[in-house]
């Protein structure tokens, strides 16, 4: 049988398939049956210094290929997501930290409170297209990205990874800001917008939101091709996979590991096993022992 | 975003509308829509009435329900879905429970042989006074204005459950959870059909999850025995922004 196991950073995984952050990961019990029932790993929801509601619903508005989002990233604070940790690593998987903020100082305070939770890394979200001051306003300034990175990682001892948004003009710019970063994880949400001609208004409560799913897979390719011919570093694979043949685009396009995020929706919250199981097949059939060995292939 | 003409607004309690608007999409009894008020918000609705003519029963609560009941007859309704898990109609006598509006998303349950036993604060907000398919209603107010004094699990004392061969419940958690609580000792089987925010309706949200199950996908309806899986049922729950707190 071919090993579909990854090691990212020293961390290692069952399988490449994480749960991506935003989706099904706020609730410790969520995530720890997520992973009990086959995600390789999971990253949490992006987590701040302090507790925010999020938008007033709708905050999706699902789409054929796709979704549209803007939930205003909600969360419990970085004090009141300690027990969601603790519940979460009950089931005995990596579990990365995802923290947003505006400036270096916030961003070590967080990162360093999720080391202490037993985080087995942390992931910057620097690429949340729908929040005014966090995510890709903070993102998208390379000088400011540059010294959140650089100064993460002399103060944490755990893997610090960069989410890069596609929202930018440059990604490769961006990333060689983030260059001391230990993993690129690529895409967050493509900014997008939807109006109900009847109602004549937009739907989302925030107007503007990030699109997801199937529809972005060639965004994402992109930006992991990109970044793959540019940097020798592990990358994160997301955006829009949902089956087999989207996941080894991406590990062809560069991606060592994989997070899935929509399809947890389209697909119900078995796609993680489903498609640990058919990747194994797929790399049986086509003579691949390990992720390694495909990792990048359509780049030669 | 789905969207229909307002046929008709009913009274349903003393503040409680029901809302009917034509829809031939099939939906079934248990499950709900995500209901939209263009510029306020979007809430989960069940429907309380079901057929072509179809019906969701709202009472103002917060900003979007309030918005919603001040719809009129040729107003447009915004909406998606439905969504959820439906309810399975066991055949034999039912008991139907319902606290506040919660009964209706039961109401479409009841027939002829069933026993209702609906609660609310006061007589004025029971839902759907003597409007049930059946004869046998029980009613229950927290002042006694009207039927039993206490809550449905008093008016579970005064009757054999095991008369009957399922309870469909929905009301909100606490009640949920003793009526739960009481009835798992008996053999009839059990319906229940749990409240928690929801934002996105769709399983992504979190939101409204319980023990790592969503109520918007895997529920909102869960049998007996998938109950004690839900490990957050009348423990805790979270916040909008995800903070957990104690409901003890
Ligand atoms: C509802 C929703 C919420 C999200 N919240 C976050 C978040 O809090 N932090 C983050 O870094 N990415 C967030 N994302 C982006 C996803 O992690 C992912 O990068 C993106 O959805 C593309 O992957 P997908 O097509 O598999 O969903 C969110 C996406 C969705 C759909
Ligand atoms: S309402 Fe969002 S997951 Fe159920």
């Amino acid at each position: 049988m071919p090993d579909i196991s990854v090691r990212i950073a020293d961390i290692k995984f069952q399988n490449p398939f994480l749960l991506a952050s935003g989706i099904l990961d706020e609730n410790g019990y969520t995530i720890r049956r997520i992973l009990n029932e086959g995600a390789g790993g999971a990253v949490t929801k992006s987590i701040g210094a302090e507790e925010r509601t999020g938008y007033i619903p709708p905050v999706v508005v699902p789409l054929d290929d796709g979704l549209l989002n803007a939930v205003g990233l909600p969360n419990p604070g970085i004090d009141g997501f300690a027990n969601e940790m603790k519940i979460s690593l009950e089931a005995g998987k990596p579990v990365i930290g995802s923290v947003f903020a505006s400036n270096a100082d916030e961003f070590i305070k967080l990162c360093r409170k999720m080391e202490n939770y037993g985080a087995h890394a942390v992931e910057l979200n620097l690429s949340c297209p729908h929040v005014k001051g966090f995510g890709s306003e903070v993102g998208s300034d390379p000088d400011l990205v540059e010294e959140i990175v650089n100064s993460l990682k002399s103060e944490i001892k755990i893997p610090v990874f960069a989410k890069l948004s596609p929202n930018v003009t440059d990604i490769i710019r961006i990333a060689e800001a983030a260059g001391k970063c230990d993993a690129f994880v690529l895409i967050n949400t493509v900014r997008g917008m939807a109006i109900d001609i009847a109602a004549r208004k937009p739907v989302l409560s925030n107007r503007v939101g990030g699109l997801s799913g199937h529809a972005v897979k060639p965004v994402g390719i992109r930006a992991v091709w990109d970044v793959f011919e540019n940097f020798d570093k592990p990358i994160f694979g997301v955006g829009g996979i949902e089956n087999v043949q989207d996941a080894v685009e991406y590990i062809m396009a560069g991606a060592g590991a994989l997070q899935i995020g929509t399809a947890v929706y389209s697909h119900g919250r078995g796609i993680f096993s489903k498609i640990s199981t058919e990747l194994a097949s797929y790399m049986e059939k086509e003579g691949f022992n390990s992720i390694e060995e495909m990792r990048g292939l359509a780049h030669r | 975003m789905k969207h229909s003409e307002v046929a008709e607004v009913v009274q349903a309690s003393r503040s409680a509308v029901t809302i009917f608007f034509i829809d031939d999409t099939e939906i079934l009894p248990g499950q709900f829509l995500m209901v939209w008020a263009p510029g306020v918000g979007e809430i989960p609705i069940s429907l309380s009435h079901l057929g072509k003519m179809k019906g969701i029963t709202v009472k103002p609560y917060g900003k979007t329900s309030s918005s919603l009941c001040g719809l009129e007859e040729g107003d447009l309704l915004y909406y998606r879905g439905p969504y959820g898990r439906p309810f399975t109609l066991d055949s034999g006598r039912r008991l139907i429970i319902g606290g506040g509006t919660g009964l209706a998303s039961l109401y479409s349950v009841i027939n002829g042989e069933s026993t209702v036993i609906s609660s609310a604060r006061s007589s004025d907000e029971l839902l759907f006074r003597g409007k049930f398919k059946c004869r046998n209603n029980i009613e229950v107010t927290d002042d006694g204005s009207a039927g039993i004094r206490g809550f449905p699990v008093d008016a579970l004392k005064t009757i054999d459950p095991d008369l009957y061969s399922v309870a469909y419940v929905c009301g909100p958690e606490m009640m949920m959870y003793s009526v739960y609580n009481y009835l798992r000792n008996f053999n009839l089987n059990l319906q229940f059909s749990m409240e928690r925010m929801m934002k996105c309706g769709i399983g992504i949200c979190d939101s409204c999850s319980m023990g790592g199950y969503q109520l918007c996908r895997d529920g909102p309806t869960f049998f007996k025995d998938e109950i004690p899986e839900l490990v957050e049922f009348g423990k805790s729950r979270t916040t909008e922004s995800g903070r957990r707190y104690s409901m003890k």
